[in-house]
C-alpha cells in the first residue's frame, strides 16, 4: 500500500511504481473474474456501473427490458429512455420467462440482475439468456459476485467489490470486445470512464477477491447450511414470519425475513443493541416511505423486514445467538 | 360492521390495528378499513395469506377485511 499512493498517470518514479501495482491489480481482478483486462473499466462510484453497463448499450430507438425487482438505478435509466418493458416475477422472485419470450424479437437491452441484493434470490441466468432472443445482455453481478459463472452470452457485466467482501467504492464494468457500446456520458479522449478510482482501494479489491476465492469453495456450503439453520429456527420460534424466496434459488448468505406487526426500524435498533447489524427493506425505514418494490412484487410482507447477510467466517454459535436475539426482540415489540 | 379509520397512519400501524381489531369480531364478520399508507394493500394481502383471513379492495384507500377462522 505504501507504494501505491501516487497518480499512475503521471511521469514520476513513484507514479511508475503505482502504475505497475495498478496493472497487477487489474490483471488479478481480470483473471479471477474471468474477464479480459482490456474489457474492464474500474469505477470509483460503483452505482454508475449500472449506467455505463446498460445505457452504453442503448440506442435511442431501443427498448430497455428489466424486471420489477431490479435496482432503482435501473428504473432511473428506464425513465430517461422512450421505450422500456418491465418483466414481472413469480412469488418465488424468479422472472416470468413467458413475458421475456414475448419480447425476444425486440431490439434493445435486457438488464439481467443475476441476484437480488435485497432478498438474495438468484435468477436462472442461462434460461433467461436462452429466451432473450435478439436482446443484448447487460448482466448485473453486483450482488452475485463470483458465486455465479458469467453467462454464455453477454455484452456488458457489472461487479461491485463489496460482493466479495472487498472495499466500498470499487465497481467493475466489462464491455465485451465488439459489443455495440457507446459512451453514455459526455467524454474527452479515448478513455471510457473517468479513471478516478482510488488505487489503494483497487489493490484492496484485488487482494480481497484473491482471498475470497481461496475460501469460497468451502464457505458456500457452510454458509448455505447456516442460512438453512437460520430460516428453520426463526420460522419455528417466531410465528407470523414471512421469508422471501427459497434458499435453493438464493445466494447462500442472504436471507430476507418479514415479521408481522413489527416495525422494521425498531427491530433493527433492538438487534444492534444485542450486537448484530442487519439491514432492512421496510417502508418504515425507507427514505421515500414507499414499501420495498422488491418485496411488493413478490407479495411478501413489506413491514417488519430485515435482511441478514452471513459473512465468511460466521459461526453456528453466532447464528444461534442471532436467532435468539430476533425471537426476543420480535416478542417484545409485538407486546409493546 | 366495525369501522377502522387508519387514514394518516404510517406502516405498520394500519396492519397492527387490523390485527388487534380482528380479535374482537367472530368468523364471518368484517372490518371496514380506511388507510392511505402506500404499503397497506400489499401488506394486507400478505397478512391475509399468513393469517388465513380474507381481504377485498373496495376502492382507493378502502378495504374490507373479513375474519375466516377462529383465533
Amino acid at each position: 500500500m505504501d507504494q501505491g499512493w501516487a497518480d499512475p498517470r503521471k511521469l514520476a518514479h513513484s507514479a511508475a511504481k503505482a502504475r505497475i501495482l495498478q496493472e497487477e491489480a487489474l490483471a488479478s481482478l481480470a483473471q479471477n473474474l474471468g474477464l479480459r483486462s482490456d474489457e474492464m473499466e474500474i469505477l470509483g462510484e460503483p452505482a454508475l456501473g449500472h449506467f455505463y453497463s446498460i445505457a452504453g448499450l442503448m440506442r435511442p430507438e431501443d427498448t430497455l427490458v428489466h424486471s420489477n425487482v431490479d435496482r432503482k438505478e435501473v428504473f432511473a435509466i428506464a425513465r430517461v429512455h422512450q421505450n422500456s418493458s418491465v418483466l414481472g416475477v413469480e412469488p418465488s422472485g424468479q422472472i416470468k420467462v413467458d413475458e421475456l419470450q414475448k419480447l425476444a424479437k425486440t431490439q434493445g437491452v435486457l438488464a439481467l440482475q443475476v441476484a437480488n441484493g435485497e432478498t438474495g434470490i438468484l435468477q436462472d441466468v442461462e434460461g433467461l439468456v436462452a429466451n432473450s432472443g435478439t436482446l443484448r445482455i447487460a448482466a448485473d453481478f453486483s450482488s452475485a459476485g463470483t458465486r455465479v459463472p458469467l453467462p454464455s452470452r453477454w455484452d456488458s457485466v457489472f461487479f461491485d467489490a463489496r460482493s466479495w467482501q472487498g472495499p466500498q467504492g470499487i465497481g467493475i464494468v466489462a464491455i465485451r470486445n465488439g459489443a455495440a457500446w457507446r459512451n453514455p456520458l459526455p467524454y474527452l479522449g479515448a478513455t471510457r470512464t473517468p479513471q478516478s478510482a482510488s488505487l489503494p482501494l483497487l489493490m484492496s479489491a484485488a487482494i480481497a477477491l484473491e482471498e475470497w476465492q481461496e475460501n469460497e469453495g468451502s464457505e458456500v456450503a457452510r454458509l448455505r447450511a447456516l442460512s438453512q439453520m437460520l430460516r428453520d429456527e426463526i420460522c419455528a420460534s417466531v410465528e407470523n414470519c414471512d421469508v422471501a424466496g427459497d434458499l435453493g434459488q438464493s445466494l447462500p448468505h442472504i436471507t430476507s425475513f418479514s415479521f408481522l406487526y413489527v416495525q422494521g426500524e425498531e427491530l433493527l435498533r433492538r438487534l444492534e443493541l444485542a450486537g448484530f447489524e442487519v439491514d432492512s427493506g421496510s417502508a418504515c425505514t425507507a427514505e421515500d416511505l414507499q414499501p420495498s418494490h422488491v418485496l411488493a412484487a413478490m407479495g411478501v410482507l413489506t413491514h417488519g423486514n430485515i435482511r441478514i447477510t452471513l459473512h465468511q467466517g460466521c459461526t453456528s454459535a453466532e447464528v444461534k445467538s442471532l436467532t435468539e436475539a430476533i425471537r426476543i426482540a420480535v416478542e417484545d415489540l409485538r407486546a409493546s | 360492521m366495525k369501522e377502522l379509520n387508519c387514514l394518516g397512519m404510517r406502516c405498520p400501524l394500519p396492519i397492527i390495528a387490523v390485527g388487534r381489531e380482528i380479535k374482537n369480531i367472530t368468523p364471518g364478520e368484517s372490518i371496514h378499513l380506511l388507510s392511505d399508507d402506500p404499503a397497506t394493500e400489499i401488506d394486507l394481502k400478505a397478512w391475509a395469506r399468513m393469517t388465513g383471513n380474507q381481504i377485498e379492495v373496495k376502492g382507493p384507500n378502502e378495504f374490507l377485511v373479513s375474519k375466516s377462522k377462529v383465533d
